[in-house]
C-alpha cells in the first residue's frame, strides 16, 4: 500500500497497474510453459555467437524430478537436454578465444559441474572429496580387519562426533543411526569402501578472467555447502583460488577481473553477507542483515539486497548501510535491471502479492502486475532486443516483456506524496431523525427519566437480592452450600431427540470427606417426557473425582414443545434437597424432522 | 500444484536409486546436503508447503540424518506455533551436529518463548562460549534477563550486544529496561544514539518524539514525530501522537486530515476514534463526536477515558441523564481521578439530585489537592443551596489552589477567572485581587472588573449562569477559542499515568483540553 502509493507521483498519475505497466510491451505469455525454475537457473546467452540470444533455463520439471535443460528462441522450445539431479544455477561463460566467440553453459548440480559446448555435453567437473577424519579413518581399517566389533566400534564413532571439529562421513553417520541386528551386513557391505566426505554446489556465478569486455573469457566462481568459495579455470578447470567463509553461502555477487582485482559479495545462511576481496583469505566485511537474504544485487559500487523480513536495503561495498525501504509483500527473487541506452540501472524485486516493483535506489519506479507469483526472473538481451524482461512463474508460466523503447523512468529522488488514504474521508454515520428525536425528549425530561430509572434500578436490585436469598434458602442452586456435602452439579443433555442422553455431572468439593447416601430425583411433566430411571441412587462420591451419571430421556409430545427438568440431589432422610438444577430441554428436533 | 503432485513421486528417488545400488556392489550413500540450498531458498521465500515438501524427501533419502532439512522443518514448525515440536526437532538436530552454536541458539529461542527464560539463559550462555562474537546471543541474553527482571545483568549484555554490531533492535530493548526503570533521561539518551546510528528508523523516531511528549518538550517532539512522518506517512503511532499535538493547538482540520490515514489503516483503534472525536467536538460537531466516541467506546469498553469524554460531549449536549450513566461507568473503571467525580457531580446538579452532587464533590475534593476548579464548582454548589459558609470554605480552598498553581507560571481561563469573580461578589467577599496577581492575563482583567460593576451577586443570577442554555453556545466557543491557555491548567493532577501505552497517553491529553471546557460552562 505505502510503497505504491508512494509511486503515484512518479509514474505521473495514480499508481495502478494498467498505467504503470505501459512501459512495456507483453510479447509472449504461456501460462503452461511448465517451467518451474529459480533465478539462478535462468540465463540468456548468445549460444551460437551469432548476435540471436537464447534463454537458457534449467527446469525442475512440475514434480521436481523432471530436470530439463531447456533452450528458448524466440517464442519457442530450440532444445531440451536432460539433467541427471537438480541444477542448482546455471551460467554461460566463454571457456576460449577461438572465433566464433560461443559461449559455454555450466550447469551446477550437485557436487558436479556439467559443462556443455554447443548445447552437448562436453566436460564434468567433480568437487574435489573433503578430507575424511583421520581417526574415523582408523577404526573403519580396524573393521576392515575385523579388529573391533560393532559395539565398541559404535562407541569410537560416537566418541569421535561429540569431540571432532571435523564431522564424519555419510556412510560413518548411517551406521550410527542403524539398530545393532542390522549392523553386521551394514559393515560388511561397506568396510572394504574408502570412506569419503563430498560437498555440494549451492551458488555459482562467473568472474571475467583478465579483460572488461563482454566477451572475455570468464572464470567459474562456485559455493559449496562446507563454506568455502571457489575459483575454477575456465579451461583447465584447476582450482585457482579457495576461501573459506564462516557459514553456507546462498547467493554470490562478482565484480572485477581475476587477475587485475575482484570483489566478491556472499550472502549466507547465518544472515550475514561477506564482502571478500582478492587475496583476502577471511572475509573484509561483514553485515549482519537480522533476516534472511532472498536476493543479492549489486548496481554499480552499492549493494542491494532483499530481505524476508520485508525490507529493501541498499549498502556501500564497505558494508555501510544507505537506505531501507520496506515492501508491501514478501519478496520472492531480485534481478538486476541494466538498461544501457539510457544507462539506466535499477533492482527487480518480485513480491509474493502478484507485482514486480521496480527501484531506482530507494524510490520505487515503476509496477508491473503479473498473472503469477514470479519465481524467476532476468533482464537482457533476448533475441535481438536488448531490453527484455523474462519471468517464470510458481505455475510453471513464462512471461516475455520488452521495455518500449520511448519509456523513461524517472531518475531523480521522487518526493514522498500524501498517502492516498488521505482523501478518503470517514466513515462517520449520519444522525438519523430517532436519534434527534431521543435528544430532544432527554433534554426535555432528562431529570424524570434519570428518577425513573434510579428507581427502577433500585427495583431490580431489591428483587435479585431476593431471588438470591430464596434460591439459597431452598438450596436451588447447584452447588451446595451446606459445609458437610459441599457438593457441585451440572447437567448436560446429548442428542437430537426424541430420545435425549441426560448427563449429570456430581462432584464432592470437599477436601477429604467422602459423601454417601445419596439419592437422585428427576421432576417432571409426565405428560411431555418420560424418563427411564426417575429416581435412583448416587454411589459414593470421593473428594475431587467427577461422577457422570446418564439417564435417558424420551419425549412424548409430538408438537415440538421443550419443558424443564428439575434434578434434585437429596441426602437419605432429609426431605430438603441439598442442590437443585434446571435443566431446559431442547426441543426435540427428531419429531419436527418427521 | 506442484506440492500436490509432488506427494505421489515424493518417493520416486530413493525408489530409483535402489535398483542403481543394486547392480553396483555396494549402494552409493547419497550426500546429505545435496537439496540444502533448495530448502533454504524456499524457507526464505516463505514458501513453506514446498519447504515441507522437499524436506520430506530430503529426509526419507537420508534417512533422517540431514541436519539442515530437520533444522528448517524446526523453524517451521516455531513459526506455525508448534513451539514443542520444534524443541524436539532441535534437539534432534544438537545429536546430530553437537558443539553447534546456531543450533544451540534456536533451542534457546524455543524455550524463551515457551515462557522458559531461565532455562534459555543458561542455554544462551552456552551458546556464548561456543561462539563469543555473535551479537545475536549477547541480544537474546539481555531480553531474557529483562523478562526475569534483573535490569542490571540485561543492561549489561545489551551492551555487549551492542560493542559486538549495532542493531537497531538491541537499542530499542535497551531503551525499554531504562523505561521500565524509570529511568527517561538514560533511555531517551539510548534512543537518541538510536537515531543517530539509523536516522530511518520510524520506530526509533515515533518512541523518541512520544517520550518527550510525555516530558512535555513540544518541540523536540514534534520535530522526532515529524521526521517520522517523512519517512513514513502512514506511521499510526506517529500520526496520532502529532495528531493529538495539533489539537491542543486548535488545528482541528489539520489533524482530521491526519487521522483519515490512520483510519484507513488502523480502523479499529479505540484512541483513534477517541481523538477524532474530540477534533469534532472542537469544531462543535457534537453529533459526530458522539457517533466517533461510541464508536471507540464500542471497541473498547472498559476504556474510561473514552467514558469521560462521552460523558463530557453529552453534558454539553444537556443530556445530563446520558452523561451520567457515562461518567459512572467510567467512574466504576477509574475510582482515583477527582475530576471525574466533579463531572458526576455536575451532572447530578442537572439532574437535581443535589443530595448526591454534594457527596460527589465531597469525594473529589478529598482526591484532589489542586485543581481550583474542583473547588469553585463545589463552592457555587454550596452556594445556590444556601450553605453561604461552605461555599465561603470552598472559595477559600479554591484561592489556595491558584496560588499554589500561579508558580508554575500558567494562565488561568478566563471564563473560570470571570465566574469566580461573579462567585466572590454574591458572596460578598470583594477579593478582586486574587486574579488580577497573575497579570499575565491581560484579558481577564478587565473583564474581571466589567463583571464585578455589573449588578450580579444573586442567588439568580449564579443559576441563570449554571443552566442557561442560550448562554452556552457562546461561552463553550470563548473557550475552546482559547483551547491553548486551558490545556495546561488542569494538565498537573492528570500526569501520574507514565505507564500507560503510548496511544493513550494522546486520550489524556486529549481530555484535558476538553476539561476545562466543561468546567466552564458548568460555572
Amino acid at each position: 500500500m505505502a510503497a505504491a502509493a508512494s509511486s503515484a507521483p512518479s509514474s505521473g498519475s495514480a499508481g495502478d497497474g494498467t498505467r504503470a505497466t505501459s512501459k512495456w510491451l507483453d510479447a509472449h505469455y504461456d501460462p503452461v510453459a511448465n517451467l518451474h525454475t529459480f533465478s539462478s537457473c535462468v540465463t540468456l546467452a548468445d549460444l551460437h555467437g551469432d548476435g540471436d540470444y537464447k534463454l537458457v533455463v534449467g527446469n525442475f520439471g512440475s514434480t521436481g524430478h523432471e530436470m530439463k535443460l531447456k533452450v528458448y528462441q524466440g517464442t519457442s522450445l530450440l532444445s531440451e537436454n536432460t539433467l541427471p539431479d537438480l541444477p542448482t544455477s546455471v551460467v554461460s561463460f566463454l571457456m576460449e578465444q577461438h572465433e566464433p566467440r560461443m559461449p559455454a553453459l555450466a550447469v551446477a548440480s550437485g557436487p558436479y559441474i556439467y559443462v556443455y559446448k554447443n548445447l552437448r555435453p562436453y566436460f564434468k567437473f567433480t568437487l574435489p572429496p573433503m578430507e575424511p577424519n583421520p581417526m574415523e579413518k582408523v577404526v573403519w581399517e580396524q573393521a576392515k580387519e575385523d579388529k573391533v566389533d560393532l559395539l565398541s566400534m559404535k562407541e569410537m564413532l560416537e566418541a569421535i562426533r561429540e569431540n571432532a571439529e571435523m564431522p564424519l562421513s555419510v556412510q560413518s553417520l548411517r551406521f550410527l543411526t542403524l539398530d545393532p541386528p542390522e549392523m553386521d551386513s551394514f559393515v560388511n557391505q561397506h568396510k572394504s569402501q574408502p570412506i569419503k566426505r563430498q560437498t555440494v554446489m549451492t551458488c555459482m556465478a562467473t568472474l571475467k578472467k583478465n579483460r572488461v569486455d563482454e566477451d572475455a573469457i570468464s572464470c567459474l566462481v562456485i559455493g559449496t555447502e562446507n563454506m568455502e568459495i571457489l575459483i575454477l579455470d575456465p579451461e583447465a578447470f584447476t582450482i585457482l583460488s579457495k576461501v573459506t567463509i564462516p557459514s553456507v553461502p546462498t547467493f554470490l555477487d562478482v565484480a572485477g577481473q581475476f587477475d587485475v582485482e575482484y570483489r566478491l559479495t556472499v550472502a549466507c545462511r547465518n544472515g550475514s553477507i561477506y564482502i571478500l576481496r582478492r587475496d583476502s583469505k577471511r572475509p573484509k566485511y561483514c553485515i549482519e542483515l537480522s533476516a534472511q537474504a532472498v536476493g543479492l544485487v549489486r548496481i554499480q559500487k552499492n549493494i542491494i539486497v532483499a530481505c524476508s523480513d520485508e525490507t529493501l536495503r541498499g549498502y556501500t561495498q564497505k558494508g555501510k548501510k544507505l537506505w531501507g525501504v520496506t515492501l508491501p509483500a514478501t519478496p520472492i527473487t531480485l534481478g538486476i535491471m541494466d538498461e544501457k541506452f539510457q544507462s539506466f540501472q535499477a533492482v527487480l524485486v518480485a513480491l509474493a502479492n502478484l507485482e514486480v516493483h521496480i527501484y531506482r535506489d530507494k524510490n520505487l519506479v515503476n509496477v508491473i502486475q503479473v498473472p503469477d507469483i514470479v519465481t524467476s526472473i532476468s533482464f537482457g538481451h533476448y533475441g535481438r532486443e536488448d531490453n527484455t524482461l523474462i519471468m517464470t512463474t510458481k505455475g510453471g508460466g513464462l512471461i516475455i516483456k520488452i521495455l518500449k523503447r520511448t519509456s523513461t523512468f524517472h531518475k531523480g529522488d521522487t518526493a514522498v506524496g500524501v498517502p492516498v488514504a488521505q482523501s478518503i474521508k470517514l466513515s462517520v454515520p449520519k444522525k438519523t431523525k430517532l436519534y434527534v428525536d431521543q435528544t430532544l425528549r432527554e433534554r426535555e425530561s432528562g431529570v424524570a427519566m434519570h428518577q425513573v430509572f434510579q428507581t427502577d434500578l433500585s427495583r431490580i436490585r431489591l428483587m435479585a437480592a431476593r431471588a438470591y436469598v430464596r434460591a439459597l434458602e431452598c438450596s436451588m442452586t447447584p452447588v451446595s452450600e451446606s459445609l458437610q456435602e459441599p457438593l457441585k452439579l451440572n447437567a448436560v443433555v446429548q442428542g437430537m431427540g426424541p430420545t435425549f442422553k441426560l448427563c449429570l455431572n456430581l462432584q464432592n468439593m470437599s477436601e477429604n470427606r467422602a459423601v454417601a447416601n445419596l439419592l437422585i430425583c428427576f421432576v417432571y411433566d409426565e405428560n411431555r417426557y418420560s424418563i427411564e430411571r426417575p429416581f435412583f441412587k448416587a454411589p459414593m462420591l470421593i473428594p475431587g473425582l467427577n461422577y457422570p451419571l446418564a439417564t435417558f430421556v424420551e419425549c412424548l409430545g409430538d408438537q415440538g414443545i421443550s419443558d424443564i427438568i428439575k434434578v434434585f440431589v437429596l441426602s437419605e432422610g432429609n426431605s430438603r434437597p441439598l442442590l437443585t438444577a434446571h435443566i431446559s430441554m431442547p426441543v426435540s428436533e427428531g419429531l419436527a424432522a418427521a | 500444484m506442484a506440492e500436490v503432485t509432488a506427494r505421489p513421486t515424493a518417493s520416486q528417488p530413493a525408489a530409483t536409486e535402489l535398483p542403481k545400488a543394486r547392480s553396483g556392489r555396494v549402494p552409493d550413500l547419497p550426500i546429505l546436503e545435496k537439496r540444502n540450498w533448495l530448502i533454504h531458498l524456499y524457507y526464505v521465500r516463505k514458501d513453506y508447503d514446498a519447504c515441507k515438501i522437499t524436506i520430506k524427501e530430503q529426509l526419507q533419502e537420508t534417512q533422517g540424518m540431514c541436519e539442515y532439512a530437520v533444522y528448517v522443518q524446526a523453524l517451521i514448525f516455531r513459526l506455525e506455533g508448534k513451539i514443542h515440536e520444534s524443541l524436539e526437532l532441535f534437539q534432534t538436530c544438537a545429536i546430530l551436529r553437537p558443539r553447534c552454536a546456531d543450533n544451540l541458539k534456536q533451542v534457546a529461542r524455543s524455550l524463551f518463548l515457551l515462557g522458559k527464560h531461565k532455562a534459555a539463559v543458561e542455554v544462551y550462555s552456552d551458546a556464548a562460549q561456543h561462539n563469543q562474537k555473535d551479537w545475536e546471543i549477547f541480544h537474546n541474553l539481555g531480553v531474557c534477563y529483562m523478562q526475569l527482571k534483573y535490569f542490571n545483568k540485561a543492561k549489561d549484555q545489551l551492551n555487549n550486544a551492542l560493542q559486538l554490531n549495532r542493531h537497531d533492535l538491541t537499542y530499542i530493548m535497551l531503551g525499554k529496561i531504562y523505561l521500565m526503570e524509570g529511568d527517561r533521561d538514560k533511555a531517551i539518551e539510548v534512543y537518541k544514539k538510536a537515531v543517530e546510528f539509523s536516522p530511518e528508523n520510524t520506530e526509533l523516531l515515533t518512541t523518541l518524539g512520544l517520550l518527550y511528549l510525555e516530558l512535555e518538550i513540544y518541540q523536540k517532539a514534534f520535530e522526532y514525530l515529524g521526521n517520522a512522518l517523512t519517512y513514513d506517512p502512514c506511521n499510526y503511532k506517529a500520526i496520532l501522537a502529532a495528531g493529538s499535538m495539533m489539537q491542543t493547538h486548535g488545528d482541528f482540520d489539520v489533524a482530521l486530515s491526519k487521522y483519515r490515514i490512520v483510519a484507513c489503516a488502523v480502523p479499529e483503534s479505540p484512541p483513534l476514534w477517541n481523538n477524532i472525536a474530540m477534533c469534532f467536538f472542537g469544531k462543535k460537531k457534537y453529533v459526530a463526536a458522539i457517533s466517533c466516541l461510541k464508536r471507540a467506546n464500542y471497541l473498547a469498553p472498559f476504556d474510561w477515558k473514552i467514558l469521560y469524554n462521552l460523558g463530557l460531549v453529552h453534558l454539553t449536549m444537556h443530556q445530563y441523564a446520558s452523561a451520567f450513566h457515562f461518567i459512572s461507568a467510567a467512574v466504576h473503571l477509574q475510582p482515583k481521578l477527582a475530576e471525574l467525580y466533579m463531572l458526576l457531580a455536575v451532572a447530578l446538579t442537572n439532574l437535581e439530585d443535589a443530595e448526591n452532587a454534594r457527596l460527589a464533590y465531597q469525594k473529589a475534593s478529598a482526591l484532589d489537592t489542586c485543581n481550583p476548579l474542583i473547588s469553585l464548582n463545589y463552592a457555587i454548589l454550596l452556594y445556590n443551596q444556601g450553605d453561604k459558609k461552605g461555599a465561603v470554605l470552598q472559595y477559600y480552598e479554591m484561592k489556595r489552589k491558584v496560588h499554589a498553581l500561579k508558580e508554575s507560571t500558567l494562565e488561568f481561563d478566563p471564563e473560570m477567572v470571570d465566574i469566580a469573580q461573579k462567585l466572590g461578589t454574591a458572596l460578598q467577599l470583594g477579593e478582586v485581587a486574587i486574579w488580577a496577581k497573575p497579570g499575565k492575563d491581560s484579558k481577564s482583567k478587565p473583564r474581571g472588573t466589567a463583571s464585578s460593576t455589573q449588578p450580579l451577586g444573586s442567588n439568580q443570577a449564579l443559576g441563570q449562569a449554571m443552566s442557561s442554555a442560550a448562554g452556552y453556545a457562546k461561552t463553550m466557543s470563548q473557550a475552546i477559542g482559547s483551547s491553548t491557555q486551558l490545556a495546561k491548567v488542569p494538565s498537573l493532577p492528570l500526569e501520574p499515568k507514565p505507564n500507560e501505552p503510548t496511544a493513550e497517553e494522546l486520550t489524556i491529553k486529549r481530555q484535558e483540553q476538553i476539561q476545562p471546557i466543561e468546567q466552564a460552562k458548568e460555572s
